[in-house]
């Protein structure tokens, strides 16, 4: 048991040796790990973002400043290959491919985020610092292809990172904005 | 000393008589105060109380406590349909509050709300705008413009999706909300721990 010793006693005084009860103490950190140990939350959820690149309605206060359309990374998912195409406006400025591993178990496409990264280095048009726009990435999947693919084609879009800078701090973000090719 | 203790510990009336002894304790035999000898040789009662030393009990509890509060969260867990199972992905953000659009292998719900059949969509074969979808973001839409008329709407939904639900589903269910007012769609996943470089 806890106890506080402040020396002296004796002499038939009162004992200046002092037991503090721990009991309670106890009891309270008991209850306290329960309480939290039920309510704890074990599987964290997150979100990979995607955009339908839907333009806002006009602002006619604002004038229009005709730009030449800037490059756009197509992904095309095929049977055993993935297909990178840079296409500016109708232009097809490069075409690649790497290849599609079959996979099992955990889907992640480890050598298609390094191609991507290469391209991106290439063609990218959005690579500094203080340039807060994204490049462009549409994806272009079979409408059988299985949720859970997809989500590993954009995990590895999303893993090619540039430093930008947000709020006077530099900030690792992806390069890419990405959304859906519909038909 | 007293003669009857020395014989009691000695157990020969004669020192000098014997030049070897009978193997025994050495330690501590020749202490000359009786109620000392018999407590350093472990003689006289035990006390019953046994004091237990509980700072390494405690210390054990603080600790759990402390780490059990770093990793709580007051914002408590999202729920997620029973019947998803979400995919992994590595490069993720933080969940944010907006409505959340759940696509299980039968059926799609809007907050909990059912708001059309999977199936229906898959035997279709082709995209399309999934009406009752539509119609629930449509109206959280305008329910969230009545509350904040001064704020621009966010535009912000999140896509919960098994992961062996087809594309085609995905696409069509992605594409309805853009339509309801919601570009900025983000999937919901569980997330997996980057491997160290």
């Amino acid at each position: 048991m806890g106890g506080v010793d402040v020396g002296g006693g004796g002499n038939g005084k009162r004992q200046l040796n002092m037991e503090i009860n721990m009991i309670p103490f106890i009891d309270l950190l008991m209850v306290t790990i329960m309480f939290l140990l039920i309510t704890a939350v074990w599987v964290s959820f997150s979100r990979i973002n995607a955009n339908a690149q839907i333009p806002g309605p006009p602002n006619p206060e604002v004038e229009i400043d005709p730009k030449a359309p800037e490059k756009v990374l197509n992904l095309h998912i095929l049977d055993n290959e993935f297909k990178l195409v840079w296409k500016q406006g109708a232009t097809v400025v490069s075409e690649s491919t790497s290849e599609r591993p079959r996979l099992q178990g955990e889907f992640k496409y480890d050598e298609l985020a390094k191609k991507i990264g290469e391209e991106w280095k290439t063609h990218g048009g959005h690579q500094d610092k203080s340039d807060k726009a994204l490049d462009q990435a549409i994806l272009h999947a079979d409408n059988k292809l299985v949720f859970k693919e997809i989500i590993a084609v954009i995990d590895a879009l999303y893993d090619v990172q540039r430093d930008m800078v947000i709020d006077n701090a530099d900030k690792k973000v992806p390069v890419f904005n990405m959304s859906f090719s519909v038909r | 000393m007293s003669g009857g203790a020395n014989k009691r510990r000695h157990g020969h009336h004669d020192p000098h008589s014997h030049a070897i002894h009978k193997p025994g304790r050495r330690l501590m035999h020749k202490v000359p105060l009786n109620f000392v000898f018999t407590k350093v040789m472990g003689g006289g009662g035990r006390n019953v109380n046994a004091s237990l030393n509980l700072t390494a009990f405690i210390d054990f509890l603080i600790v759990t406590v402390i780490f059990l509060l770093m990793s709580f969260s007051a914002s408590g867990e999202i729920a997620v349909d029973k019947n998803i199972t979400l995919p992994q992905a590595e490069n993720v953000q933080e969940v944010l509050d907006a409505p959340m659009v759940s696509v299980n292998g039968n059926q799609v719900l809007v907050n909990g709300t059912p708001a059309g059949s999977t199936r229906a969509i898959e035997d279709v074969g082709r995209m399309q705008k999934v009406d009752e979808v539509f119609e629930l973001l449509k109206r959280q839409r305008e329910m969230w413009k009545s509350f904040n008329p001064q704020k621009p709407f966010p535009g912000v939904a999140i896509l919960q999706v098994d992961e062996n639900v087809s594309s085609l589903v995905v696409k069509s269910v992605f594409q309805t909300a853009a339509f309801a007012g919601y570009p900025n769609i983000s999937f919901m996943v569980r997330k997996r721990g980057k491997p160290a470089q």
